[in-house]
């Protein structure tokens, strides 16, 4: 338990790289920010995806993701919905 | 009748200046009903530019930048880092509506039609090169341009880079390649995965000369006459505030 800062990079398949700096205390998401050289449209929807994040825990960040994507019109390019979970949990996973 | 657009030629100027008058063009569009516009243009000095949603510290060697004299910027779009090279290196960036029909409204295609002038223009230096999804155009397998769209205002802006004469070098001496990237595609050298207009020719060209094929390349690709142009007023005064936001500490270490 407590606190703790977690970074991972994922290579998606086809050439983009993602990355993810997260920092858990008590199971719950407290900071996080996402980079890479992907495409998102608008770009400033990734600003939001990292506030819904903000206070979820780590079983249900998936379901965030994922309802986020469902609730907006976000185009990607370069990345899918799926990476943003898969780095996000190689980055936790790494504790 | 062959329709205008405005064409502003070969504008040298600092990395938070270009940056501003690209995202001017795009503002003042459908705002004051500007010309759709062409620039071509160079960095001076010459400039990393990341992606928007790019890590600086991950993506640029702070240190190299510094002792070489490069500038560092953050783009208002997606995609990786790129040289601006003032020696070898044009940029372009591409203005019209979103309504524009000679673009489709599909991102990817969008950017297959506009890599396509850059490809057209190529060819008539003698470079043969294709569009490869989702943002490059490669000449022999390496990549010679990247390129990054963004959709705001209403308005489709494009820009990228045309690798001329490039100091591959000392790209890769500002630039950070990350481990993850390189081990997945099994290449020794990152070197060997991009290239520039000179090597592909074993000759050496003046910026003119590949100025007037990119022209020429976007003329017939959209079915146009580039007329030479400047900035209006309005885009101007947009220029003057937009740097700003470009050269500010929030914006260039937001990621």
């Amino acid at each position: 338990m407590g606190a703790s800062k977690m970074k991972a990079e994922y290579k998606i398949p086809g050439g983009k790289l993602l990355s993810c700096e997260i920092g858990i205390e008590d199971e719950v998401i407290k900071t996080i920010k996402i980079s890479g050289d992907f495409f998102m449209h608008p770009e400033d929807a990734i600003n939001e995806l990292e506030v819904t994040l903000l206070g979820t825990s780590i079983q249900s960040y998936q379901d965030r993701i994922l309802k986020f994507f469902q609730k907006r019109e976000i185009t990607l390019y370069g990345v899918s919905q799926q990476d943003f979970i898969t780095v996000i949990q190689i980055a936790i996973d790494s504790e | 009748m062959t329709e205008d657009w405005r064409l502003i030629d070969m504008r040298i100027e600092d990395a938070p200046t270009q940056m501003a008058i690209d995202e001017a063009i795009a503002m003042a569009r459908l705002r004051y009903n500007t010309p759709n516009t062409i620039r071509l243009y160079r960095w001076k000095p010459s400039a990393v530019s990341i992606g928007y949603f790019q890590s600086l510290e991950k993506e640029v060697n702070l240190d190299a930048c510094r002792k070489f004299g490069v500038d560092v910027i953050r783009r208002i779009t997606g995609g990786g880092a790129v040289y601006h090279d003032y020696n070898g290196e044009i940029t372009y960036s591409f203005v019209v509506p979103e309504s524009e029909r000679c673009v489709p409204s599909d991102i990817l295609e969008s950017y297959q039609v506009i890599c396509g002038a850059i490809v057209n223009g190529l060819r008539y230096l003698g470079v043969d090169s294709e569009f490869k999804p989702v943002n490059d155009i490669v000449a022999g397998g390496k990549k010679i341009s990247g390129n990054a769209q963004t959709r705001r205002h209403g308005v489709i802006l494009q820009h990228g880079t045309i690798l001329v004469d490039s100091d591959l070098e000392r790209m890769f001496q500002v630039l950070r390649v990350s481990e993850a990237k390189i081990s997945d595609k099994l290449i020794k050298a990152v070197q060997e995965r991009v290239t520039n207009i000179r090597k592909y020719l074993g000759k050496d060209l003046g910026f003119i000369e590949v100025r007037d094929a990119l022209v020429r390349g976007f003329e017939e690709t959209f079915d146009v006459n580039l007329i030479a142009g400047d900035l209006t007023s309005e885009e101007e005064e947009m220029v003057k505030d937009l740097r700003q936001k470009y050269l500010s500490y929030e914006w260039v270490h937001q990621r």
